[in-house]
């Protein structure tokens, strides 16, 4: 097979599992206003309960939908504690588990083979590659796809809009009658459910994972998708995911043409920074504004409101 | 089990992040939001420090001078450069947290570019002296006065000085002191500006203590937002209280994490289960019992 075409499918695979999480940070920090800075964490649960159930000898499938309700389960642990906080110390709070997760899995041998990693069985079309990749690349895309969906109804149902009204003014949410803690926990499983879909593909796709493929840059790479992309636009976030893993992976390969001073991964990471920094004060909305809330009631109010509009 | 040893070892550990917490809670009070930054503030500082010391060769007063001015001016900067604007623009809570949070990868991965990733360690031997049942080196000592004079020193800044009495003012009621006459830009740039140089002082002091990484400060910031969270956002005075307290959990813990067999590393963890039950049951912090404005 062509290697630049590997290279594409497995840079699509990439955008693909990252768009899954950058789409669950946008349950809980576009649509929400939930500060998770330990997105991480739940992406590592789910690639860790994928790789554990897989090596057991659970199917794949069953295995993948089990780490996506594993890490739910976790989301809602910590957000037992957690989502009561203000903004600040919530993502001190998720930040820190994140890294005591980490700590955790390193520490404990026995649980997950510690600093060492472990190795996941390939389970597509065992053997060949090129299959595996395509396999691989509509799993992923398939998946996403239900993400995006599921997404899109979730952000014009009720319940969408009483994820926005908790973002813009909780008083006024409690006011009208609606339970903040009991929303934003299962605002909170469902964006950890989606971020252990994402770190069970990841878990899959690579086939080896250890402690340090779950930095706290992760977290900060998915912020900046969302924040580039636009919050509370489920396109804008996808297309957010797309444009940096396409500028982290250009760093990379630039260095094989371009002799630069400067060490490309540091230099990657930086500019990540100070591209994070300009978007905040030069376009805090993001490139994709908000979507609008689109309902046969809301079409039909417009409709009404402006009857010279189609 | 040596008790004295294991006291010691606490205000050690408690002196350190005293320096950081007290450093990392001025900022917060006053530009109300946590500075993630505050790690790479202090990894900075333990390399400029070692610039000084090691590659320069200049004694290592004079490195700690320049570990105060250089993180100083990388704070006053930031401040200038980065959150004043997004504030001036209304960035939310959230959006000045992100933009820390950037601000410390770049820093980072300078800091990375420029010395390396890999750990370096001091030259400095420092002499131990054994009191009774206690073994004592130097640089401890000379950690444990510090936090004293920032703890006395900034106690006599915030009460007697004018300056002080501002920091105070707009820390309570930004909008009010505005209207009292207070440069209120001109108290948060000196905050920025003293809290970033002691995060490179307490910076140092870790390096001078184990070695040198750019990950150095994300070691510390943990423990150090458990420090400022249990003393009360904000609050100098349960600052201290909470690092006395924090350093003592974690001496003591990972004597009995060793005596039940578990691994070491979760000394780390200590400070994140303290932080969560105060959040649960006294999210204020111990800030009410000290706070005297």
């Amino acid at each position: 097979m062509d290697p630049i075409l590997i290279y594409g499918i497995n840079a699509l695979v990439y955008i693909g599992i990252f768009a899954i999480v950058a789409l669950s940070l946008n349950a809980e920090y576009g649509y929400t206003g939930l500060a998770n800075f330990g997105k991480v964490a739940f992406f590592m649960i789910g690639a860790y309960s994928y790789a554990l159930l897989v090596q057991a000898g659970v199917p794949w499938p069953v295995a993948l939908a089990l780490a996506t309700l594993i890490s739910s389960i976790f989301g809602l642990l910590v957000s037992l504690p957690a989502i009561r906080l203000r903004e600040d110390y919530l993502a001190i709070v998720t930040l820190t588990f994140g890294e005591i997760l980490r700590i955790f899995i390193k520490s404990e041998d026995w649980l997950a083979n510690g600093v060492w990693g472990i190795s996941i069985p390939p389970v597509f079309a065992a053997g060949n590659f090129t299959a595996g990749l395509w396999m691989n690349l509509a799993l992923v895309f398939g998946l996403l796809a239900v993400c995006f969906v599921f997404m899109t109804l979730l952000a014009n149902s009720p319940f969408g809009r009483i994820m926005r009204a908790l973002r813009e003014d909780q008083i006024a949410a409690d006011a009208i009658g609606k339970n903040r803690i009991t929303y934003k926990s299962q605002i909170f499983m469902i964006g950890s459910a989606m971020a252990g879909l994402g770190g069970a593909l990841f878990a899959n796709f690579v086939g080896y994972i250890a402690p340090e493929s779950f930095l706290p840059i992760i977290t900060f790479t998915i912020w900046m998708m969302v924040i580039l992309g636009g919050p509370a636009s489920n396109i804008g976030v996808i297309v957010g995911a797309a444009a940096v893993q396409l500028f982290e992976r250009g760093t990379i390969i630039l260095k094989d043409y371009v002799t630069l001073p400067i060490d490309p991964t540091n230099l990657q990471n930086i500019l990540f920074g100070v591209i994070i920094i300009t978007i905040l004060m030069v376009r805090p909305s993001g490139l994709f504004k908000e979507s609008k809330i689109n309902t046969l009631g809301t079409r039909r109010a417009m409709r009404w409101l402006n009857p010279s509009s189609k | 089990m040596n008790w004295a040893q294991i006291l010691f070892n606490s205000a050690v550990t408690g002196s350190l992040y005293l320096i950081s917490a007290v450093a990392l809670t001025l900022v917060y009070g006053l530009a109300r939001f946590p500075n993630f930054a505050h790690a790479e503030i202090m990894a900075l500082g333990g390399f400029i420090g070692y610039f000084v010391a090691e590659q320069l060769g200049a004694p290592l007063p004079l490195a700690f001078v320049f570990a105060f001015a250089v993180s100083g001016l990388i704070g006053y900067l930031s401040y200038r450069g980065i959150f004043k604007p997004l504030a001036d623009r209304g960035a939310s809570l959230i959006h000045l947290m992100v933009a820390s949070m950037a601000l410390g990868f770049i820093l980072r991965h300078s800091i990375g570019e420029i010395w390396g990733f890999s750990p370096l360690t001091f030259n400095i031997v420092w002499p131990a002296y054994d009191v009774g049942p206690l073994r004592i080196s130097l640089n401890w000592l000379i950690l444990i006065f510090t936090a004293v004079v920032v703890g006395v020193g900034l106690h006599l800044v915030l009460t007697k000085t004018k300056i002080g009495k501002a920091i105070r003012a707009t820390a309570s009621n930004p909008k009010l002191a505005l209207s009292a006459g207070i440069n209120t830009t001109r108290v948060l740039v000196i905050t920025w500006f003293v809290s970033a140089g002691l995060a490179g002082i307490a910076g140092l002091f870790r390096g001078v203590e184990t070695r040198l990484s750019p990950y150095l400060g994300w070691d510390i910031l943990l423990p150090t937002f458990a420090v400022a969270v249990l003393g009360g956002i904000g609050s100098f005075y349960g600052a201290i209280v909470a690092a006395i307290i924090i350093g003592l959990a974690e001496n003591i813990g990972v004597v009995l994490l060793s005596q039940a067999g578990l691994s070491t590393e979760y000394r780390m963890a200590i400070p994140f289960v303290i932080l969560i039950v105060v959040l649960i049951f006294r999210p204020q912090g111990l800030a009410k019992a000290f706070k005297g404005n």
